[in-house]
Formats: structure tokens, C-alpha cells, sequence
């Protein structure tokens, strides 16, 4: 959808000439409006509960992924985004809990939590490139993992906090609840869609391909990177206030490392350099294992070569898929017209 | 608080932790350096190695010393295969690397889980007795943990130092296209340090399930271990290896014995934090 936009009017300005591309924008345009439609419309077909909190999970997943999108197109992977989501839910939790707040104020509250925990590592942590910065988010999620495990009297320790309390009345619904996340996720894919479409995202691409040129060029690469970073560990925060929604608990496993893992995943899986890349991660990685419930280990060795077989077919991603196929079917036809 | 035997306890329990430590990340590092391979399936193949010891020693009841180097030797054998369908895909590229490779993870772990079901097993220990000297004393086990790691490691560094191979795998570490205009097999060479890194790492992991717990999962403590020390050290650097095994075996006993465990990952990853931005390179590495 949107991402194709995003790429021809970041690299080639000139594309507004009606040809092959701004065609393809068109039929992007036409995926998008019937991705949205099926989401809009999924409680209608959803024939369960299981299948309406599938819907949820992935829809909340996405706010995740795609903030993670933000921080991966500049060109840092973090492994700290699930850590950061813990850090927005349980603040949002425990204002709902230990001060009585109502949801919403305490939502915001926990995005501007983990946003506030951003601006302040960020300068510190960004200034590291490539598999540095993958390690020290590494440990900063270890570290903020611990911290929610050991702090006992606040956190509740590795048992967590049961039985929070319901946000908002309709989120006893759960077609509603669906809606209110479905919400929140467009809200994030719009903010990260506006985002990467701006000026700013142009800086963000010159910011990945060539950190030094960008900084000679007047890009203020620390300050760019630190405000998409507070934005992305911001936007998390939905996910986690909202996750905490979903299951009525949170618990140090909900933001561990294998969930950090998992949004990483998701990125690289779908196709990181698109948006729509993380969207299709996160539908392949939280439908399919649900979807194969029955059998726990065999799917996750599935998956384990699943993963393994994309990154060395397509390392671009399953986005990639579609423009290999294109390329095996545009070449038979040639084949066949020769 | 610091009386003799108690401090004679931490620094035996420093020293084993130091050799398990060491093993492991020699072998993370290996493959770093030499292959630019990050391997997130590291813990699973020390996870392998725990259960090859189980089998040889404790349900075979081989002698130790060969129940130990076999079962390692073993696991990496079948590493080999992995590396045939697996890691090659992934030389020199370090971001799919990590993502494939967490996947080779999940597999592995998983299939162990299908194999030999999630409850964790103790393995038996090596020998019961106490070795006594005056008012310390200290358990037989653990010494003979630290006398096979010492050996391998001496081995390693025997190997890389003065063999014709050794000096083939330096090369193709530094670059590998030089190397094979020099008429160095460079496959067959990373199929060595392969083999070298993970008989390392099942050593290590067999140890370790000894020292602690045998289950599919343990294999996340000795990867998170390997990272660490690997940055502590310095990525690719066979002697930061070393020295970062010591520095956090020694730190994780004395501070775990006196003030918790908890207390102990906190000093670690803080410092590896404050290390890394200050000195991301690590210890003994080299600034790129």
C-alpha cells in the first residue's frame, strides 16, 4: 500500500509521469483500501471469539512492528522495542491500579513513559552503529527486563499484576476492543506512513544509506535519529497499555527478550525496507502459529526453517516474493512467446 | 564474611565458571571473526552438547574424559551437516545471519523438546570427593571441569599459533579472498573453524549441564553468557575472549556469593553497557 508511494516519492520525484510506476501506485492503492476493508470488516467473519482475539492480537502486533519500522529505517536495530513496550504498560497499569487513573490518560501516560526512557538512552545508545547498537539494546532490554522482575514491591516481580482493571466499558466487547485496537494501529501505520513520506523520512533513508554524507549535507543525525527513536518507543507504548487490555495481566515474559526478537523478526520476515513489509510479518507470525495450535513443536520447528529458508531465498523479505514471481512468470511468458 | 574457605570457594567456583565461560564464547567468537556469522543458535549447540554428555556418561557410563571430548566431538560432527545446509547460506552476511539463525534455534530447541520432552535432567556428577588442603576444601568436580577446559584451550592456542592450519584459519580471518589467491582452501578452512567452534561450544555446554541443569532450554544462558563476554572482549578477538570469561566467571562467583544473584547481572550488564558506549570495540579488540 502506502509504501510504494512512500519509496517513489523518496527516490524518484519524477515518477508523477504516468507510466508503469505511478500504475503500480494505483493498484497499491486499490491493495491498501481492500486490506483495510477486510480489517474493518474481520468481526463479521470471525466466526469465534478465538477468531476475533486473533484479529486483535495481530492488529495490536502491528503497532509494535511498525514502530519498530521506524527505528530499523534508520538503520539500528533495536532488540529493546519489547522492553520499551514493558516500560509504557506497566506504568500504564500501575496508574490504573495504584492511582485510580482512568484508561486513556493513563495510556498516554505510559506512551510518554517509555518516550521520556527514549529521549533519555537514546543520545547515549545511538551514537553506536550496526551490531553495536544491536547489543546494547540487547542488554537494555536484559536490564529493563530484570528491573521488572526484581522490583517486587511495584512491579509484583515475575508473578506480575493480576486483574486489571477493564479500561473503558465497551472493552467487554470484543468485537468493540477489536475496533479501539484497529484504531490504534492505523493511528501508528498513519503516523509512520506521514512520517516516512515527510521531508524527515527523506533524512531517514539519507540517514541509513549514508549517515556522514547526510550529516555534511545539514541532516542533524543524532537529533533525527533520537526523535524517531522517542517516537517509535512512544507509539509501543499503545501496544503495551492495550496488550494489557487484552489479557487482563502483565507479567515480565509479556516483554522479554523473545518478544523483542519477535518484532525484529517480523521486520526482516515481511521486508524491512517497505511499510508494508512488517504488516505482512506480523500477520504471517502471529496468525500461523495460532492457526497451528495443536501441534506447539513441530510448528515452532516449522517455523525455525521457515525463517531460515527466507532469509537465504529471500533475503529481502517476503515482500521480495511477489517480484520474484513476477520475474519466473514475466520469463516463462517471454519463453513462451519466443 | 571473607574467610579463608569461603574465598577459597569463590575462586574455585570463579575458575570453572571462568573455563565454561571462555569455551563458549572461543566459540561465538570464532565464528564471528572468521565467518562474520552472529550465531543465535549458539546456546543450542551447548544444549546438544549437555545431552551428548548425558548419553555417553551418565547412560553409556563411558569414562569421563572420553564421554566429555566424544560427545563434543560428536555434536559437532553433526554440526557439520548444519553447516552444509544451513551457515553457508550466511557467510559474511551478519544481518540475515542473526535472523536465520535465531530460526536454526527455535528448530533445534524445539526438536529437542520432540525428542527428550521439556523436564530437566541432572546429569552425574564426575566425582563426589573433596580435595583437602588445611581449612579449604575443594570439590574434586569442579577441578576437573577447569583441567579439561584448560587443556582444550591450550590445545586451541597450540593449534592457531604454530600449525600450518592454524595459520591458514588467521588468514582467511583477516581476509579471505588474499588468503585463497594464496592457494588456502578457504572452505575447507571454515569447515575447520566451524568444526573447532562448536566442539567448543557442546564441551562447554556439556559442563555446564553438568554444573547446573540439562533441559532444551538451557542453551539461553550460555548465548547470553557468549554475548557478553564476547563484548566485553571485543568482537573477533580470541584473547578478549579470554580475558572476558575471567573478568565475568571471577566477578559473577565473588558478587553472586556476597551480595546475590541479582546483584550480578545488574554490576554485568551495566558495565557491558557503559563499555560498549564508551569503548564499543571491547577490551581487546580493535577499533574499525
Amino acid at each position: 500500500m502506502s509504501a510504494l508511494e512512500t519509496r517513489i516519492n523518496a527516490k524518484a520525484p519524477e515518477a508523477r509521469v504516468p507510466d508503469v510506476r505511478s500504475r503500480r501506485a494505483v493498484r497499491n492503492r486499490w491493495f491498501a483500501i481492500l486490506a483495510l476493508v477486510f480489517a474493518v470488516a474481520w468481526p463479521l467473519m470471525a466466526a469465534n471469539n478465538f477468531y476475533m482475539t486473533l484479529g486483535t492480537m495481530i492488529v495490536l502486533s502491528m503497532i509494535g512492528t511498525v514502530s519498530l519500522n521506524l527505528i530499523i529505517r534508520t538503520g539500528h536495530v533495536s532488540l529493546a522495542h519489547g522492553a520499551f513496550m514493558g516500560v509504557a504498560a506497566y506504568a500504564c497499569v500501575l496508574l490504573q491500579t495504584a492511582l485510580h487513573w482512568p484508561f486513556l490518560p493513563a495510556l498516554l501516560a505510559g506512551c510518554v513513559a517509555s518516550g521520556l526512557l527514549a529521549l533519555v538512552l537514546g543520545p547515549i545508545v545511538l551514537r553506536l552503529t550496526g551490531k553495536y547498537f544491536v547489543l546494547v539494546t540487547f542488554l537494555l532490554g536484559e536490564i529493563l527486563r530484570l528491573i521488572f522482575v526484581e522490583w517486587e514491591p511495584v512491579t509484583g516481580g515475575s508473578n506480575g499484576i493480576q486483574n486489571i482493571p477493564l479500561g473503558l466499558p465497551f472493552f467487554s466487547s470484543p468485537t468493540a476492543f477489536y475496533y479501539f485496537c484497529l484504531a490504534a494501529a492505523l493511528l501508528a501505520i498513519g503516523i509512520a506512513w506521514r512520517l516516512l513520506l515527510s521531508e524527515t523520512g527523506r533524512a531517514i533513508d539519507a540517514v541509513r544509506e549514508a549517515d556522514s554524507i547526510a550529516e555534511c549535507s545539514g541532516v542533524p543525525v543524532i537529533r533525527l535519529k533520537v526523535m524517531v527513536f522517542v517516537i517509535a518507543c512512544a507509539l509501543v507504548g499503545l501496544q503495551g497499555g492495550l496488550q494489557a487490555q487484552l489479557v487482563h495481566a502483565i507479567d515480565p515474559t509479556a516483554f522479554n527478550m523473545d518478544v523483542s526478537l519477535a518484532m525484529v523478526v517480523m521486520n526482516v520476515l515481511g521486508g524491512m525496507y517497505y511499510l508494508v513489509g512488517p504488516l505482512l510479518g506480523t500477520v504471517f507470525m502471529v496468525a500461523l502459529p495460532e492457526l497451528l495450535r495443536g501441534y506447539v513443536e513441530l510448528q515452532q520447528i516449522i517455523f525455525g526453517i521457515i525463517l531460515i529458508v527466507v532469509m537465504a531465498v529471500l533475503p529481502g523479505g517476503m515482500i521480495d516474493l511477489a517480484a520474484l514471481l513476477r520475474r519466473v512468470l514475466f520469463k516463462s511468458h517471454a519463453r513462451s512467446q519466443a | 564474611m571473607f574467610s579463608l574457605p569461603i574465598l577459597s570457594q569463590v575462586l574455585v567456583n570463579g575458575l570453572s565458571l571462568s573455563a565454561i565461560y571462555i569455551l563458549v564464547a572461543l566459540g561465538f567468537t570464532l565464528l564471528f571473526g572468521i565467518m562474520r556469522v552472529v550465531n543465535f543458535a549458539h546456546g543450542a549447540f551447548a544444549m546438544l552438547g549437555g545431552y551428548a554428555l548425558f548419553y555417553l556418561y551418565g547412560v553409556y557410563k563411558l569414562p569421563y574424559p572420553i564421554a566429555a571430548i566424544g560427545g563434543a566431538v560428536l555434536v559437532a560432527a553433526l554440526a557439520l551437516v548444519l553447516e552444509r545446509l544451513v551457515f553457508r547460506w550466511f557467510y559474511h552476511k551478519m544481518f540475515q545471519s542473526m535472523i536465520a539463525l535465531l530460526g536454526l534455534n527455535m528448530a533445534l530447541v524445539y526438536a529437542a523438546v520432540l525428542i527428550w520432552d521439556v523436564n530437566e535432567r541432572s546429569l552425574p556428577p564426575v566425582a563426589e570427593s573433596m580435595l583437602d588442603l588445611g581449612s579449604m576444601m575443594i570439590p574434586m568436580d569442579r577441578l576437573i571441569i577447569v583441567g579439561i577446559a584448560v587443556l582444550v584451550l591450550a590445545l586451541f592456542w597450540f593449534f592457531v599459533t604454530y600449525t600450518r592450519q592454524g595459520l591458514a584459519m588467521r588468514a582467511a580471518a583477516q581476509d579471505v579472498e588474499i588468503a585463497a589467491t594464496q592457494g588456502i582452501n578457504t572452505r575447507r578452512i571454515y569447515m575447520l573453524a566451524f568444526f573447532i567452534a562448536i566442539f567448543m561450544t557442546a564441551l562447554a555446554g556439556g559442563l555446564y549441564a553438568q554444573t547446573y541443569a540439562l533441559s532444551p532450554f538451557m542453551g539461553d544462558r550460555p548465548l547470553m553468557v557468549a554475548f557478553i563476554v564476547v563484548i566485553l572482549g571485543g568482537m573477533g578477538s580470541v584473547s578478549g575472549a579470554a580475558l572476558g570469561g575471567l573478568l565475568l566467571g571471577f566477578s559473577e562467583s565473588f558478587l553472586s556469593t556476597f551480595y546475590g544473584a541479582s546483584v550480578s547481572s545488574f554490576v554485568s550488564f551495566g558495565v557491558v553497557v557503559a563499555l560498549l558506549v564508551f569503548r564499543p570495540w571491547g577490551l581487546l579488540g580493535k577499533p574499525e
